[in-house]
Order: C-alpha cells, then sequence, then structure tokens
C-alpha cells in the first residue's frame, strides 16, 4: 500500500480522537518512524495523554502506561527480582519497561535518579538491572509527557537528558471549532468516542523505515541543513546551538517527513516543518528568551528566515 | 536586559586589558589621581560585574564627572592645551567603563580608545611608542571582536588571533596609504601650548639661581653629517643669543625689540666648501632650531634671524628634520651698526662695581680687544675656579662680583655670563650665546646624538676685522668639559645624572648595555628619517623619483591603482569561491525567475523555500500557476533530488531549467 495513504489513514484515525491537532499527530507519527523518542509538553489537560493513547492504538503496540510521581523509584520501572520461597531463587519480575510503547507520563515529576534510569534505557535499548543486562522488546519507543517546567514540584530534565527525546511537541489550545466539537460530543451518543483501532502493522512500519532509508538529500540541501544549524551556533540569540546529534536528528526527521509524503529527496520545507519540533529543546535561548517557548519559535522562525534556502 | 545587548565576559576582560594598555604611555604624564581614579574604576566595573556593587546613579555618575573637571582644573590649572584635553579623555575613558553595560556603551568606549591611542603620539613619535600604539590597536580590535561573540563566557586568548588575522590583511592597504595618501595639512588642530613643557635650555639665564643644575638624559636632536664628524670640541650647537642684561638675568630680543631695519640678517660673503648636515629635533614646543656657525637652511620655513641663528615660525610639536649648510670659518657682521654695538655693550647702570673696575684695569693692561680676551681666560685659568654642577647660591646684588671673588664654582652659565660682563664693562660688544656643545658620536650609523646635558652656554665676542667670534670661558676653566663632555668633568663630583636613577645614560660604562642603547638609537634614526620624517616633501619627491612629473591626475591614479593591487586577488578569490560553487547555475537561473517575479511586486523572502513562494505568487498570478509549478517541481528536482532526477544528464537537465526561465515572463494581473 502507499505510505501517504497509510499515513493518512493513521492521522485520521488519531484525528478522531484528538481533535484539530493534525500537524501535531503528523509530526508525532513522524518521530517514531523515526525511530525516535516522543516528549509532549504542555499544561494539564491538552490531550497529552489522549495523544500518546492514541498513538499507540493506532501502530498496535503492546503499551503500557507509568505515572510518574516523586516517589517512583527506579525499580519501579525496569523490574526487581523477588524470592521465590517455592523453588527457592530468585525471580526476575520484570518493570512495566519490557514493552514496545511505554507511556511515560508527567516525567519531570519524578526525581532525577528515576528520570535517568529512564533516559539509559532509551539511549541504550536495553536494561541492566541487578547486574544482568536484558534487552527490550523491538521497537521499542517512549512517549513521555511533562507540564512546562515552571510548574512547582517538577524535577525539569536537564539538556543531556533532554538530547534523548528525538522531538518535543506542544500541543496547544485547540482552534475554536474543534473545541466546540468536542464539546458537543461530549452527550451524544451517536458520536461517542471510539477507541482508535489499529491502521499500521508492524510489516508496514518496517516498509515506512526502508523508506526513509532510501530518502536522498543532495549536497544543496544538506548545505542548507548546516547553515540553519551554523546559525544557532553562531547567532546571539541562543547560548546553546543545535549539537552534532541534533543535526543528525533533524536531518532524519526531514527524511522522514519526505518519505511520509512520498518523495524520495528531502526539500528545504520538510526541514523547516520539522526544526521547530527537533530544535525546540535542544537550544538554550539566551537572556530574557529563556523559558518562553513562544519567544523560542519566533527565535526558529527567524532563523528560518534569515538563513534562506 | 537582552542578551543581544550584553557585553560578553570575554570582551569584558579583553576591555580591561586595553584600559590599562592605553593609559600606560600617558602615566608618567598624568598626576597621581587620574591612575587611582583608572583603578578604582577598575575595581568598581569588576564589582558590578559579579554582582557586588551596583552601578553608580545618576548622583553619583554626575559628582564624578565633575570633580574630573574640577581636578583637571586644579591640577593643570587650565583646560586648554594638550595635557589637559587628553588629561579629560583618560578621565572620560575610566568613567565610562563604570556605567558600561550595554554593548553600544562598549562601542563608544572602544572607539574613544581608538582615539586615546592616537593622542600618545602628540607627545612622542619614538618607535617604542609606535609599536605600543600597535600592541593597543591589536587589543582594542580584540575587544571590538569579542564584543560581538556573544555566549562567550569565559576569558578567551583565541580572540586575539583574530583581531592580528583583521590588522595583517590591512597592513598592506596601510602601506600603500601610508606612502601614497595626500598629507593635508591639520584640519583641526588641538591647542599645543604646553605648560609643562621642559627643554634643556630657557629663554632666559639667571645663573646665580640655579643651586643643583637639573640634568635629562633626553635626547634633544640627533645630527646626520653628509662628510665626516667634524671634532667634538668644534661641535657648538647654537640655538639663543642673550643679549640683554637686566637684574641679573640674561635674556634674548625678541623680533620686535629690534629696529626695523636691523631685523633683517646682514649679508655674509661665503667662501669654501660648507659643512653639510641634517637634524632631527625632538619636540619642543619653541621655535628655536639648533646649528653650528654661519648656518643656512634649505628646508623650507626655515627663517634666517639678525644673530645668524635658525628659527621655525611656528612651534616644534613634532620630531622635525631640517638641512643645514655650515661655513664655520667665514667671518659675520664684519661691520657693526651703531644700534648692535650699543646693544652688545649695554649692562646696568649700577652693581658688580668691583667687576667693572677689574675689566677696565685688564682692558687698560691688555690694549688690544683680542689681547683683553685672553687675559680674561687667562685669569679665569690661573685662579682656583671650579667648574661645578653644584654651584653656591648668589645674592641679588652684585652676584657677579661675588662668583667672580668670593664663591669661584660655578658652571657654564655662570662663566659665560662673568665673561660677557666683564667683556662689556670695558666697551668689547659681547653676548652669551645658549645651546648645546658637543654630542655623542654613534658609531652604528655615525650619527651625532644631542642630549639635554650638553646644553651649553658661551660668549661671542665682537672684534674688529674678525666679527662675532666664539669664546667659551668654560673651557678655559674646565677643559674637559669641552674635550670629553660634561660626565668626565665631574667625573670627580659624582653628579652626572644623579637625579636620573633610570637613564640608560648612567650605565654606558657597561658594553653590552651602551651597545644596545647605541643601536636602538640607531634605529630611532632610522624610523625619524623614513617614518616620521615622510612628510608631503618627501612624498612628492618618492613619487618623482618613481614615476616623473607628478599631476594631480597620476597621483590619483597611483592611490587607486594601489590600492586595487592589494585588494585585487581577495576580490578574486571571493569571485572564484562563489562562482565554482556546485549548482550555482542552476540557482543562478532560478534567481532570474525570481527577479521577475520581484519585479512585479513578488519578492520571495530570505526564507521561503521555493514551492511556499510558488504556492504564494500562483494565488496571485493564476495565469503563470503552471509555468511557476514546472519551474519548481524542476528547480526542487534538480536541486534537491540527487540521482532521482528526471530522465536525462545533468547538463541537459540544467538547460532544460534554463530554457523554461528563460520563457517565464510574467505579466501584473489584474486589480
Amino acid at each position: 500500500m502507499h505510505i501517504q495513504v497509510i499515513i493518512d489513514s493513521a492521522v485520521e484515525e488519531i484525528g478522531r480522537t484528538l481533535l484539530g491537532k493534525e500537524p501535531q499527530i503528523r509530526l508525532a507519527l513522524c518521530c517514531l518512524f523515526a525511530r525516535g523518542h516522543l516528549l509532549i509538553e504542555d499544561l494539564p489537560g491538552m490531550g497529552k495523554t489522549t495523544l500518546s493513547h492514541a498513538l499507540a492504538a493506532v501502530l498496535g503496540l503492546s503499551w503500557k502506561r507509568v505515572q510518574f510521581t516523586s516517589d517512583l523509584l527506579p525499580a519501579d520501572i525496569l523490574g526487581v527480582s523477588v524470592f521465590d520461597a517455592a523453588d527457592g531463587s530468585f525471580n526476575f519480575h520484570p518493570g512495566p519497561i519490557f514493552t514496545q510503547l511505554l507511556l511515560a507520563d508527567e516525567i519531570n515529576r519524578t526525581t532525577p535518579r528515576t528520570q535517568s534510569a529512564l533516559l539509559e534505557a532509551m539511549a541504550e535499548g536495553q536494561v541492566s538491572v541487578e547486574g544482568e543486562t536484558r534487552s527490550l522488546p523491538q521497537p521499542f519507543f517512549v512517549i513521555a509527557t511533562q507540564n512546562p517546567i515552571h510548574q512547582s514540584g517538577t524535577y525539569p530534565l536537564p539538556e543531556s537528558q533532554l538530547d534523548r527525546f528525538l522531538m518535543r511537541l506542544e500541543l496547544g489550545y485547540p482552534p475554536p471549532h474543534a473545541e466546540r466539537e468536542m464539546l458537543e460530543r461530549r452527550y451524544s451518543a451517536a458520536l461517542e468516542i471510539q477507541y482508535p483501532r489499529q491502521c499500521i502493522d508492524y510489516d508496514q512500519l518496517e516498509m515506512i523505515r526502508v523508506a526513509v532509508s532510501q530518502v536522498h538529500a543532495s549536497e544543496n540541501l544538506l548545505d542548507y541543513l548546516q547553515r540553519l544549524v551554523a546559525y544557532t551556533r553562531q547567532s546571539a540569540e541562543f547560548e546553546v546551538g543545535i549539537s552534532p546529534r541534533g543535526a543528525l536528528a533533524l536531518l532524519d526527521c526531514a527524511k522522514t517527513w519526505a518519505a511520509m509524503h512520498n518523495r524520495g529527496h528531502v526539500v528545504p520545507e520538510d526541514v523547516q516543518l520539522v526544526l521547530p519540533a527537533v530544535a525546540g529543546h535542544r537550544l538554550i535561548p539566551s537572556g530574557d528568551y529563556a523559558g518562553d517557548g513562544h519567544a523560542l519559535v519566533d527565535l526558529l522562525q527567524r532563523n528560518v528566515d534569515v538563513v534562506g534556502p | 536586559m537582552s542578551m543581544l545587548q550584553q557585553v560578553p565576559r570575554n570582551a569584558f576582560v579583553w576591555i580591561i586589558i586595553c584600559l590599562f594598555v592605553l593609559v600606560a604611555p600617558h602615566a608618567a604624564r598624568l598626576p597621581i589621581w587620574i591612575l587611582a581614579l583608572y583603578a578604582v574604576a577598575a575595581i568598581w566595573r569588576l564589582q558590578v560585574h559579579r554582582g557586588n556593587w551596583s552601578c553608580p546613579t545618576r548622583l553619583v555618575k554626575a559628582t564624578l564627572v565633575l570633580s574630573g573637571f574640577f581636578g583637571v582644573y586644579a591640577t593643570y590649572g587650565t583646560f586648554v592645551g594638550l595635557e589637559p584635553t587628553v588629561a579629560l579623555l583618560l578621565i572620560a575613558f575610566a568613567l565610562k567603563l563604570i556605567e558600561l553595560s550595554y554593548r553600544k556603551d562598549a562601542y563608544v568606549l572602544l572607539f574613544l580608545g581608538y582615539f586615546i591611542c592616537i593622542t600618545q603620539f602628540l607627545f612622542s613619535q619614538d618607535f617604542l611608542v609606535t609599536l605600543w600604539g600597535l600592541v593597543s590597536v591589536t587589543l582594542l580590535t580584540t575587544a571590538l571582536v569579542a564584543i560581538h561573540r556573544t555566549g562567550e563566557q569565559e576569558f578567551r586568548f583565541g580572540t586575539i588571533r583574530v583581531a592580528s588575522a583583521m590588522l595583517l590583511q590591512a597592513m598592506p592597504l596601510m602601506i600603500i596609504l601610508f606612502f601614497l595618501f595626500p598629507r593635508f595639512g591639520p584640519l583641526w588642530t588641538v591647542p599645543m601650548k604646553n605648560h609643562t613643557a621642559k627643554t634643556g635650555m630657557s629663554d632666559f639665564m639667571k645663573p646665580g639661581d640655579v643651586a643643583s643644575l637639573s640634568q635629562s638624559a633626553d635626547v634633544a636632536f640627533r645630527v646626520k653629517f653628509d662628510g665626516d664628524i667634524p671634532d667634538k670640541s668644534a661641535l657648538y650647537w647654537r640655538g639663543l643669543v642673550f643679549s640683554r642684561i637686566e637684574e641679573g638675568a640674561w635674556s634674548a630680543l625678541g623680533f620686535y625689540d629690534l629696529p626695523p631695519n636691523q631685523r633683517r640678517p646682514k649679508e655674509v660673503t661665503i667662501s669654501g666648501d660648507p659643512l653639510r648636515y641634517s637634524i632631527i629635533m625632538e619636540p619642543t614646543q619653541q621655535r628655536w632650531l639648533f646649528g653650528l656657525k654661519y648656518a643656512r637652511s634649505e628646508t623650507q620655513a626655515v627663517i634666517q634671524t639678525s644673530n645668524f641663528l635658525l628659527f621655525s615660525p611656528f612651534p616644534i610639536e613634532t620630531d622635525f628634520m631640517y638641512t643645514v649648510n655650515s661655513w664655520t670659518n667665514v667671518v659675520v657682521d664684519d661691520v657693526l651698526s651703531d644700534w648692535r654695538r650699543k646693544t652688545e655693550t649695554r649692562l646696568p647702570r649700577t652693581g658688580d662695581a668691583r667687576t667693572r673696575k677689574l675689566s677696565v684695569e685688564l682692558r687698560a693692561e691688555a690694549g688690544t680687544d683680542e689681547a683683553f680676551v685672553g687675559l680674561v681666560l687667562d685669569k679665569f685659568r690661573r685662579e682656583p675656579y671650579v667648574y661645578t654642577l653644584r654651584p653656591d647660591l648668589l645674592s641679588d646684588q652684585d652676584a657677579i662680583d661675588e662668583f667672580l671673588f668670593e664663591s669661584m664654582r660655578g658652571f657654564c652659565e655662570h662663566y659665560a655670563s662673568a665673561f660677557v660682563f666683564m667683556m662689556r664693562a670695558a666697551g668689547v660688544p659681547a653676548r652669551v650665546v645658549a645651546g648645546y656643545q658637543g654630542g655623542e658620536i654613534n658609531p652604528i650609523n655615525k650619527t651625532v646624538i644631542v642630549h639635554q646635558f650638553d646644553a651649553h652656554a658661551w660668549a661671542e665676542v665682537w672684534l674688529a676685522s674678525r666679527g662675532w667670534v666664539r669664546v667659551d670661558p668654560t673651557a678655559a676653566v674646565s677643559p674637559q668639559r669641552i674635550e670629553f663632555g660634561l660626565e668626565e668633568a665631574v667625573e670627580s663630583e659624582g653628579s652626572f645624572l644623579s637625579t636620573v636613577l633610570l637613564s640608560p645614560q648612567r650605565y654606558r660604562r657597561i658594553p653590552a648595555l651602551n651597545a644596545l642603547r647605541l643601536r636602538y638609537d640607531a634605529l630611532t634614526y632610522q624610523w625619524q628619517t623614513w617614518v616620521v620624517g615622510f612628510d608631503n616633501e618627501r612624498q612628492f619627491d618618492l613619487l618623482r623619483r618613481v614615476f616623473g612629473e607628478t599631476t594631480a591626475k597620476a597621483f590619483a591614479v597611483t592611490l587607486l591603482g594601489g590600492l586595487a593591487l592589494v585588494m585585487l586577488p581577495f576580490a578574486i578569490s571571493l569571485f572564484f569561491t562563489r562562482e565554482l560553487h556546485p549548482e550555482s547555475r542552476l540557482g543562478k537561473h532560478y534567481r532570474i525567475a525570481c527577479k521577475r517575479l520581484a519585479k512585479i511586486g513578488l519578492v520571495r523572502a530570505p526564507g521561503e523555500t521555493p514551492s511556499v513562494f510558488a504556492q504564494r505568487a500562483a494565488k496571485v498570478l493564476p495565469d503563470y500557476a503552471s509555468q511557476l509549478w514546472q519551474i519548481t517541481h524542476l528547480y526542487n528536482q534538480l536541486a534537491y533530488g540527487g540521482a532521482q532526477t528526471p530522465a536525462g544528464n545533468a547538463a541537459q537537465n540544467l538547460q532544460d531549467f534554463a530554457r523554461i526561465t528563460r520563457r517565464f515572463r510574467p505579466k501584473k494581473q489584474g486589480a
């Protein structure tokens, strides 16, 4: 089947539960197709959990959900060996991380110790528990949600750990017409929320990944991408620019975006479209821009405007 | 405050370094409180930076500025003049540092810094000062580079490499401009009158008032002879003639003190080959020049006075070079005018009765003026007169009597003064000449270095048929002073440069140091001749030698041609890096299409991708939509598609693209 058709149907399916958020849904899919972990950041009640559930359902992956709290310990995620009195030995009880898709809710509510245990697993694709290394299932995705850092009682993720997420998305308020639809649906039996059905199976996921790997990035495009990245490093607006890993992430996502739109080569729009999601959490704006998400978007837009393809 | 406006930490360190480097060459001239102000400013700024102190309030700033003005007035007594002006600038520089918080302040500070860097040349154009200027400019440029590197939060030495590279690249331009840029007269001037100017000579002389002669090892001027250097004892550099004695003080007659018919120098019949030499003078802020007996100068604007001295119409404020021809054996003023005879024999009505009596007696005994001179010199030679730099103070009344008959201790001024007094008392025209005697011969470049401590005073006596004859009574008292110089003459006394501890002159007995000193002096001479002395005369000279007769047009062409020659390699390299860029031809064709759209009001934003732009353009120009999309698709494929380009080879595709862009001629549509 045509990639674009598969993806359109998946987007439509998710769009049924999360109204008016098509761009974010596409970006989230792009992130997963690029084998990356996704961080969704927004205020409570904006549909972060809804989106992550829907993504898991549409991809048909086995998933588990962990609500991160301040007293959560690494063992609560990774698992623990328990002494079995019957056969007189320790048996490993795998934690929720042994799944294809892990929903880590409010990741910034838990202590750095637990955060780093999770993030290590994300980077390595395996966990070490009690001296034994155990592989995680394939594919392995983490979709983490977090509240913006200026909420109290949170442990903001350090930059080095934010870097493990391929993309960071912000959902924002729904458009008025979508919100109206959502309100109307609330008590209407006919339009009752259906649980999303699976639209992409494992083979199709692999097919998409193969297609991504064949997307061509020309000299011109790499040149443009490099200039974009260089701008963030030289410009006074950013204290820390995009790292080489960030540049790789940008290229991966742009390629995936091209493949999702059935193109065999990357064009500058692909880079521009994925840039805010890929670069946003890797950049530290300088001075008074810090902590202001919208200003960051403006800065990135300026970056795009100034550099030019 | 936005980060864009902040001064990065790195720049801040460089600015502080600049501060001290810039004030250093002025340090010796400045009052101590300005140096203290610098220390306070740096510490204050540092504390503000570390968050310990706060920036000064408006009131504090106003107070500081006002007290700066007050301090300058209190120190110098005026705001006019070079030193107070520079002091004010330096104070402004230090105070600006305290309120440095935005980048724009840093700009002001650094540009003021470049200006301050120039001001050190108003005091000295020494080779070392120039090197120091280069260091200052490099550091200022480094700071300027650093304030544009936001985000550099710690000190980085590497910034100086960028600045040095920039300055090195500018070097060829600098050299061309140095040789070729027209040297205009100054369009504006800082009032130069220097209130605290020190020279080895002053324009009046009162020997009795000096208890200990202050000495300086500074160079007064350097002389380069065309031929051999004459014997040192013959080198009497005439500077001023003191013809008037009033209340025990000798002074020179001004131009307007002379009756009009005496103002021009008398004709002198010259014979034989002259001594040819050129003199480079250090700034004196005065107008008198120096030369051997009967000097004529070919340098423009050097005037000869009626005393056969050389004079400059303007004060010597920078190193000044002039050439002189001297005939040392000719007779000057063979006939003495009545006015001059009266002037050169005039004495105060009363006082010094013993001296007058002695003079008349000796003159009667001698019979002729010439023999009289010999008798007086004999008196100095025979009687226990002592040459010393530490003479006794003399009273105001009858100072010459006191010197001649009681103290008998003195230096050149005492002897010259007493000698001329005696001559005049007997009716022989005589006058005191002040200038320099001798000099140090630098074996490295065969120049004569005349120091301030070579300052000397002697006498000139008018004798019938011989004109003005030089007589040096000091030579009678202390022949070493003339033969070997001051150092030998006062060796037993130990007073040579006793007040100047750090002078290299003090250590000339150490051969290695002395060789180094002479070598540096030779370098200074070269520097003054070729760089400082390169004025518009020499510039024209050089151009004439290279290009023949110079016209304004040829001059302009040479200047512009020279600049072009230097810039051309850069331009060519830029041109080729741009042209050789891959895909640039494709981009050129696409830009042509964009230009045509821009002409009808559709300007592509720099960040707009071709597709986004096409979408926007197609909405405005629906008739051209298909053409637009054709161009955009093909461009996207050729620029970004790589191997998946449509059939045909790359050259063919490019040609196709060129063809469709050529055909694309959009016209404005509808209203």
